[in-house]
């Protein structure tokens, strides 16, 4: 009853014309740019972020959500029409929805995906609504040791579920945590290995990290590889799937939603495994006739619908615990702070209206998208005739704006220029990024946390195993470094993560 | 011994280095001890750790099997990187209209199927563009002009 309460209090927020209207920008805005190929969630939200600046904290965090999703299901529409995911999580959608595409299907299987991330977005809504308090409110009786062993254990996850090495993505948070060590401590004062450079100070900007790493390197690769794709920009025809198709999808959708929602609240999971998990989930489910890999619509269905949904639950540890679980919450937590708001379980009690109101948003900005996505689809198909080589200049000028407007320092557009370059050094390493940001991000708290507890602790570092809520984040944090280090599951995960 | 795993080798390389520089650079600054961790202690720690794997994938290269690093395009890599510094360095004399056109104009090269016009008529577009969203309509406080 309390939690309908707040929804409908947040409704109350999020119904402000002004927040519709930056719900609906964020979401237009967002769709506009995840359309366009190889531009991910990251850096559409990390390019759009000098657009929230002006705005007060509530409107701007749910202008990034409308962002975040809008670029989730313009990513479906440019898997589906050219065969080009335009983030990981819809790599899935690419193997049936391109299918759909060139045997005729497109405008259903854009449908689907806008009616099936429509459902899913509701639903989800409603379990951040009931699982984010508990959560936070479990979260406020943590203290400085239970709070490290969480992050621990979130890093862990988080790269346990990455693709590549484990050990390099290990590595990989560690040079993040290093990275995000640059700068003032905030305990003694001491100014970190900025070398000698004043603008360093203030730490290395987030954002040139998150861009460059996302953005510019990307950009770069993309310029590397010139083959041409087959745009089915021609006839889409009606984008309204058939009854059948309705009834054919019905459980897909349902099956898509609930993991997508389980697997959106794991560190590291979100929209990305989820659409996956999905994906291999209804391959093995579903009712014959099967015709996946070659145009079956509940192949899109499902893993549209588990992103969407694992795109929404992904909010949870994010506004719960202050701990981001992928590379674009940990942009959210990032916006949080250049709002002066520190993320964290105080913000639902401190500032409900920011918390129910960005929860409320998400069910506006799901009707949004679908709303916009069908009738809309047209122009999103021209702008996928759009050349690249007009396309990326455009991304360059915007990556570089934004990230001045940031703090308006021209050392950032520098330094967005050199971690460009040592983000392609990394990429061509196999050496993958998100794990990386995730440290950046967690560092300076990681820090902050185990200097309180040692100092509780009088420095017996043993605090961390005997308060059991720490010991046992640890325990799982080990159990999953060992579960994924055996060979034999090692090589299922291998498979899983190939398909 | 060879080399099996070229990348794994080169990245273990590259983590070893930056655990170094790090735990270097970290020693002028007051280690404290673990009850009150001074400023040298956490990333020592954490580059003792960075290095620890930074070996170990390193090592494991000379027992695994893995792919080659790929090629490098110098192209499309430094024409990015030098547009965008450029813009950096426009936008801090010239202002912002100057930078754009600047990073459109030299970006535009990173690939080889560039058109000249059509640049030309992208970075006016973007120019405008920009002005209009960012210092008109969300009032960012960017220079357009030069400032002298």
């Amino acid at each position: 009853m309390d939690t309908l309460s707040n929804l409908a209090f947040g409704l109350g927020v999020a119904l402000g014309w002004q927040n519709i209207i930056y719900c609906f920008i964020g979401c237009f805005l967002g769709t506009l740019v995840g359309v366009l190929p190889g531009i991910g969630p990251v850096a559409t939200v990390a390019m759009l972020l000098p657009f929230t600046f002006g705005l007060g904290p509530a409107p701007a965090l749910i202008m990034l959500a409308g962002i975040y999703y809008g670029a989730q299901y313009g990513g479906s529409t440019t898997a589906i029409l050219v065969n080009i995911p335009g983030e990981s999580s819809s790599v899935v959608t690419t193997l049936d929805g391109y299918q759909m595409a060139r045997r005729g299907r497109a405008g259903p299987a854009l449908g689907i995906a806008a009616i099936g991330s429509f459902i899913a977005g509701c639903i989800a809504t409603l379990v951040v609504a009931y699982f984010a308090p508990p959560l936070a409110e479990l979260a406020l009786k943590f203290s400085p040791p239970e709070y490290f062993s969480l992050m621990v254990f979130g890093l862990v996850a988080a790269v346990v579920l990455a693709r590549g090495s484990l050990m390099k993505a290990i590595a990989m948070v560690c040079v993040g945590i290093l990275l995000g060590l640059v700068g003032t401590d905030v305990n003694s004062g001491v100014v970190r290995f900025a070398l000698g450079q004043v603008e360093l100070a203030d730490g290395i900007g987030f954002v040139a990290i998150a861009m460059a790493f996302f953005g510019i390197t990307d950009v770069v690769l993309n310029l590397e590889q010139n083959d041409k794709q087959e745009v089915f920009t021609s006839r889409i025809g009606s984008v309204l799937p058939t009854l059948s198709d309705l009834r054919t999808c019905f459980w897909s959708i349902a099956r898509g939603t609930g993991l997508g929602s389980i697997l959106g609240i794991l560190p590291g999971g979100g929209a990305l495994l989820a659409s996956f998990a999905a994906y291999m989930f209804e391959k093995k489910i579903a009712k014959p006739p099967r015709a996946f890999g070659e145009g079956d619509i509940r192949g899109v269905a499902a893993p549209e619908s588990a992103n969407n949904a694992g795109a929404q639950t992904s909010f949870i540890p994010m506004l719960t615990l202050g701990i981001p679980s992928n590379p674009t919450m940990a942009l959210m937590v990032g916006a949080l702070m250049i709002q002066g708001i520190a993320p964290g379980p105080q913000v639902m009690t401190e500032r409900p209206e920011l918390f129910w109101g960005l929860i409320a948003s998400m069910w506006i900005g799901n009707l949004m998208l679908l709303v916009l996505n069908l009738p809309l689809v047209g122009l999103w198909i021209k702008l996928l005739a759009v050349p690249y080589r007009l396309l990326f200049p455009a991304i360059f000028v915007f990556c570089c704006i934004g990230v001045y407007t940031v703090d308006n320092k021209i050392f950032d557009v520098y330094a967005l220029a050199v971690l460009s370059g040592i983000g392609y050094l990394l990429l061509k390493l196999d050496c993958e990024p998100a794990p990386l940001i995730l440290g950046f991000i967690l560092g300076p708290m990681m820090e902050e946390n185990m200097r309180r507890a040692m100092m509780i602790a009088f420095g017996d570092a043993t605090v961390f195993v005997t308060r059991p809520i720490s010991a046992a984040f640890l325990i799982a944090a080990a159990a999953l470094l060992i579960v994924i280090a055996a060979p034999a599951l090692r090589a299922k995960r291998e498979e899983a993560l190939q398909e | 011994m060879r080399i099996r795993a070229p990348k794994d080798f080169w990245s273990g390389l590259l983590f070893i280095g930056i655990a170094a520089a790090f735990i270097g650079l970290a020693q002028q600054y007051k280690m404290g001890d673990m009850h009150r961790m001074g400023p040298a202690l956490f990333p020592t720690l954490v580059g003792v750790l960075l290095a620890a794997l930074g070996v170990i994938i390193a090592l494991r290269s000379f027992v695994i099997d893995g792919p080659p690093v790929p090629r490098f395009q110098a192209r499309p890599l430094i024409v990015s990187l030098a547009a965008i510094a450029l813009f950096g360095l426009a936008l801090n004399f010239l202002g912002l209209v100057a930078a754009i056109v600047a990073l459109v104009l030299v970006g535009a090269w990173a690939t080889r199927e560039v058109k000249l016009v059509q640049t030309v008529l992208l970075a006016a577009l973007l120019a405008v563009f920009s002005v209009a969203v960012f210092v008109w309509l969300l009032g960012l406080p960017l220079p357009l002009w030069p400032t002298s």
